[in-house]
């Protein structure tokens, strides 16, 4: 069976609504394999030393749930998200700190694990719940229509992206770390990336999530205006390039050689490159402008977290074609 | 005639490249045939013909001329790859099975030299004159 980590993480929100978040994960139906707390807060506690986290943790332990209370580094959840994605897990079920999924969603969700699937997401109810009726969860009717999970699901669906809280295929695709700390979007950004890699998203019926939107504490708690501008535009770049295969080739002359062998075979490419008399293309720095983050292109950083051992030419095969 | 591209890359740190053949000076005197020597400006000449800073192109047109060539790890190999034409690879602690290409001679001393993460800077990897073949073993394949 495909292992599953379930990551949580939290700010300002040690005695509000992680409790109920952690008893929630303890009392699924389908336990994950392991639970790990990224702490993102300023002045973190061991939790230890806490009677009631003591009782969590000791009732994961007889669960048989591995767990992890990890300090995270203050940059944003997206950060916190990408070491998740890169644990060597199968699969990751995101779960925020103040979203509390009811017992069956984990189950529910794992169903429809598959070779061609990337996610899998649940409602996310926000009472007052909004009407979906007509929502489709296509990346095209963002800005017009409610988001298909912000009420209940009641067929199976297919969808471009996700929100909130959902089940992911892991080390596949990863989180834009170009975003500011309020990480705006930055799951639309990445489920939307895991579809058009070519995985199918899903949104499944019978996995509920209320997602209370507490207004202390929480992960992009105290941030400012600039970031939202920020992160939308790079949202906005990224979807605007959708129907492109971004390139970026911040690399060595002998690698845009290499990676020129492959270029006719890649659909529609929108090249970025060192070396345009090799590979033309736009330049690097305007990658970096308009996608914050070139390090999911970064080949060398790709080799050494698969584990390469086959050829330059295949690793460039397996990242853009 | 036989083309040779020594050097790879100048490191960031001013310490030399792990990727350089050490005894470039040794082999070039037991070949009895033209060579030139291509690189950039700054890198040390061996042979009376030394082309510099040459565009891809004229790279391109030396290499349908030449007989074959002998390179490091270097973009040099990839590019004569490209080109279809086989020659020598030189290597030393960076595997041949990832960065090389099957079509070339790659002349590797021992898989015990590869370091052990292929993919980390070069600057964090101390110059080894001992991972590489010996002149003769290069000779031999030219």
């Amino acid at each position: 069976m495909d292992k599953i980590l379930c990551s949580v993480a939290t700010r300002g929100r040690y005695f509000t609504t992680l409790p109920l978040v952690l008893n929630a994960i303890i009392n699924q139906t389908r336990l994950p394999d392991k639970l790990i707390i990224f702490d993102d807060n300023d002045e973190p506690k061991d939790m230890r030393n806490e009677m009631l986290y003591q009782y969590f943790f000791q009732m994961l332990d007889i669960k048989g749930v591995k767990w992890e209370w990890l300090f995270a580094e203050k940059k944003g959840q997206h950060h916190i998200h990408q070491m998740a994605n890169s644990m060597d897990f199968e699969w990751v079920w995101r779960v925020d700190d103040d979203a509390i999924p009811e017992p069956n969603v984990l189950e529910s969700l794992a169903l429809f694990i598959a070779p061609n699937v990337g996610a899998i997401g649940g409602a996310i109810l926000t009472p007052p719940l909004l009407p979906t009726n007509t929502s489709t969860g296509h990346i095209a009717n963002i800005d017009s229509e409610n988001n298909i999970q912000w009420n209940f699901i009641s067929t199976v669906k297919e969808v471009e992206h996700l929100h909130c809280s959902f089940l992911y295929r892991a080390g596949v695709y990863d989180f834009n770390l170009g975003l500011s700390r309020k990480a705006f979007r930055e799951e639309t950004l990445f489920t939307h990336g895991l579809f058009l890699k070519g995985y199918k998203l899903f949104v499944a019926p019978n996995a509920n999530t209320w997602h209370f939107r507490n207004p202390e504490g929480g992960i992009r708690s105290e941030i400012k205006e600039e970031m939202f501008w920020h992160d939308e535009q790079i949202f906005r770049n990224t979807l605007n390039l959708s129907d492109r295969t971004i390139v970026v080739l911040n690399s060595g002359l002998g690698d845009h050689i290499v990676f020129s062998k492959i270029l006719p075979e890649i659909k529609n490419p929108e090249l970025f490159t060192c070396y345009p008399e090799v590979v033309p293309g736009r330049s690097i720095a305007e990658a970096q402008r308009l996608f914050g983050d070139i390090e999911p292109w970064n080949i060398y950083k790709k080799m050494d977290s698969w584990k390469w051992k086959d050829s330059l030419e295949s690793a460039y095969r397996k990242l853009y074609l | 005639m036989i083309i040779i591209s020594p050097y790879s890359k100048a490191l960031r740190n001013g310490k030399q490249n792990p990727k350089n053949y050490p005894y470039w000076r040794e082999l070039i005197a037991q070949i009895k045939e033209p060579i030139i020597q291509i690189g950039i400006e700054g890198e040390e000449q061996l042979t009376p013909d030394f082309r510099k800073n040459l565009p891809i192109a004229d790279l391109k047109a030396l290499l349908r001329e030449c007989r074959t060539w002998i390179s490091c790890d270097s973009f040099f190999q990839h590019l004569a790859w490209s080109e279809g034409k086989p020659g020598i690879s030189l290597w030393s602690v960076s595997d041949p099975l990832i960065f090389g290409h099957p079509q070339n001679i790659n002349l590797l001393k021992s898989r015990k030299y590869l370091r052990e993460n292929q993919f980390l800077w070069w600057e964090l990897v101390e110059y080894n004159a001992d991972a590489f073949v010996p002149p003769e073993v290069v000779l031999k394949n030219v």
